[in-house]
């Protein structure tokens, strides 16, 4: 398993809201949510879709393809179209900084 | 981002583009036509996952800032480069070997020059054969204005080879052509292979990178021309390193009555989107495509096939076989057009998927395009995962799991292997598969 990388700072992302970065050539998206932050991999299950480009509800992310939905807790779809978890990965604040780590 | 506000990408400036041109020293109708591919490679914008044709093909991640233009200045010593894996035991007639789009070696044996086939690196033939070139350059199926990445290619081609075969002759040893790149190296090859009415020859062309770590970028084209009557065997065998950027577009166009067989293997890459494209231009026009992609770590393979009926009573077999390990990803789109007044079209293509792990994904998308009424047209793609039976029988017969699993890989891509005439091809990426075989748990 990967360290842990600074992506931003906490101030960086709105609560709540949400950005993309490439970490360890992957491209993850970053939620600040409910005071914590989550990390989950920019890449619907369902077809591929562009998830990090899509509306966040509560702890529901929404693929803007064709609007399956993720939990951003677990990566589990919650709504079809997708079927399967999208990958989660570590994500935790430190001071004001936002760290990730690439689970594989 | 609109159009107009494409930032130039600093080593591939204009600026840059000129030094580069200079550097090429060729004749003003190549500089002209790059010149033009040039303006279109600044004023489109990179391919994003909006656009269909790239809706499964993630790019996010490839930065031509990383990569500078090839330079000629150093020559490379051909004793440093590897051979490669196609013309092992193989007795060939001519062979091109380059390193980073530099010509290594440029050999054609003194018998088949003088029945008047052109074969050497694209540089030689422009200076020696400069009115060939220019007849043919461009003039088949490569679009450079396709999309960001051919503009690039058509600007800044250099390297790769060209072959020239005239009427009615028989080219009976194949020919050679192994394109390295080494040392987050750049190779743009253009590869152009004409055969006129009645001539016949084999092509073996490879890909390979000198070192498996170093990243590395191709961005090339290969443009096959096959006169009436005429018959071309050829092989494309990319087996990047695992950190090179592919990106591709292989084009293909048949005579009346001719035959091209073009076996196709894909293993290499980091990522790879290639379009291999054939138009069966003249009615009685034959095209047979087998291919055969492995793909393993974090790999992905995206391939948009398209065979084009353009007259009537031609014929199109495109067969794929991909094995997937890892978390390895494949995108197969294949198309089979026909146009209208295509009559008495027989077309057929079929990819079958193998996961051989519960993290590999293979998107398989057949379409169909007919505008005309007597046809047949079919297609098919399958996509399964290792049937756990088959290696428990097998290890109960004293095999590990990694011998069964490679049994089980190697019978499915027979199918492939059984419609490729060539021992040597056959054996090279029976060979190379084989080693690429994980041990599972
Ligand atoms: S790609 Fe996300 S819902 Fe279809």
């Amino acid at each position: 398993m990967s360290d842990f990388v600074r992506v931003a700072a906490l101030s960086d992302i709105p609560d709540p809201g949400k950005e993309v970065f490439e970490v360890d050539d992957r491209f993850v998206i970053v939620i600040h949510a409910g005071g914590q932050v989550y990390c989950l991999d920019d890449v619907c299950t369902h077809d591929d879709g562009p998830l990090g480009e899509g509306d966040l509800e509560g702890y529901e992310i929404e693929c803007p393809r064709h609007g399956a939905k993720f939990d951003i807790r677990t990566g589990a779809p919650t709504l079809m179209p997708a079927t399967q978890p999208t990958q989660v990965h570590e994500a935790k604040i430190e001071g004001d900084d936002i760290f990730v780590r690439i689970v594989d | 981002m609109s159009v107009g506000t494409v930032p130039s990408v600093e080593n591939w400036n204009a600026e840059a583009f000129n030094d580069y041109v200079k550097q090429l020293n060729e004749p003003q109708w190549l500089v002209d036509l790059r010149q033009e591919a040039f303006e279109s490679f600044e004023g489109k914008d990179w391919p994003t996952r909006k656009e269909e044709e790239w809706m499964r093909t993630d790019i996010r991640g490839f930065s031509l800032k990383k990569f500078d233009p090839p330079s000629f200045t150093t020559p490379v010593d051909p004793a440093s480069l590897p051979s490669g894996l196609l013309a092992e035991g193989v007795d060939i007639g001519g062979q091109v070997i380059s390193l980073n789009g530099k010509t290594a070696v440029s050999t054609i044996n003194d018998e088949l020059k003088s029945k008047g086939v052109i074969f050497g690196d694209f540089r030689t033939v422009l200076a020696e054969h400069g009115d060939l070139v220019k007849k043919y350059l461009f003039q088949g199926e490569f679009d450079p204005n396709f999309d960001k990445f051919s503009a690039l290619h058509a600007a800044y081609f250099s390297g790769g080879a060209f072959l020239y075969v005239p009427r009615n002759v028989q080219v009976e040893q194949p020919l050679h052509v192994l394109n390295l790149i080494g040392d987050n190296g750049v190779d743009l090859a253009h590869t152009l292979i004409v055969l006129e009415e009645g001539a016949q020859a084999t092509v073996l062309t490879e890909s390979a990178s000198l070192d498996d770590d170093q990243p590395g970028f191709h961005c090339g084209a290969i443009e096959v021309i096959v006169g009436d009557r005429a018959n071309l065997r050829f092989v494309n065998l990319q087996n990047w390193g695992e950190k090179v950027w592919h990106f591709a577009q292989q084009k293909g166009c048949v005579g009346q009555d001719a035959n091209l067989f073009w076996t196709l293997g894909a293993l290499g890459s980091r990522l790879s989107k290639v379009n291999q494209h054939v138009a069966l231009d003249k009615p009685g026009a034959h095209c047979e495509v087998n291919g055969v992609l492995f793909t393993e770590g974090k790999q992905h393979l995206s391939y948009h096939t398209q065979q084009y009926h353009r007259a009537h009573s031609c014929t199109s077999n495109f067969l794929y076989k991909a094995a997937l390990q890892d978390h390895s990803r494949t995108v197969w789109r294949g198309m089979i057009k026909v146009a209208p007044g295509a009559q008495k079209t027989d077309g057929y293509q079929r990819i079958d998927n193998l996961l051989l792990t519960e993290h590999s994904r293979a998107d398989s998308i057949p379409g169909l395009e007919i505008e005309a009424d007597d046809v047949r047209c079919t297609h098919g793609a399958t996509t399964g995962k290792v049937d756990e039976e088959q290696i428990f029988y097998a290890m109960a017969r004293g095999y590990t799991r990694k011998e069964a699993m490679r049994m089980i890989v190697t019978g499915f891509f027979q199918q492939v292997f059984d419609r490729i005439t060539l021992v040597s091809v056959r054996e090279a990426l029976g060979h190379a598969i084989a080693r690429r075989v994980r041990e599972y748990d």
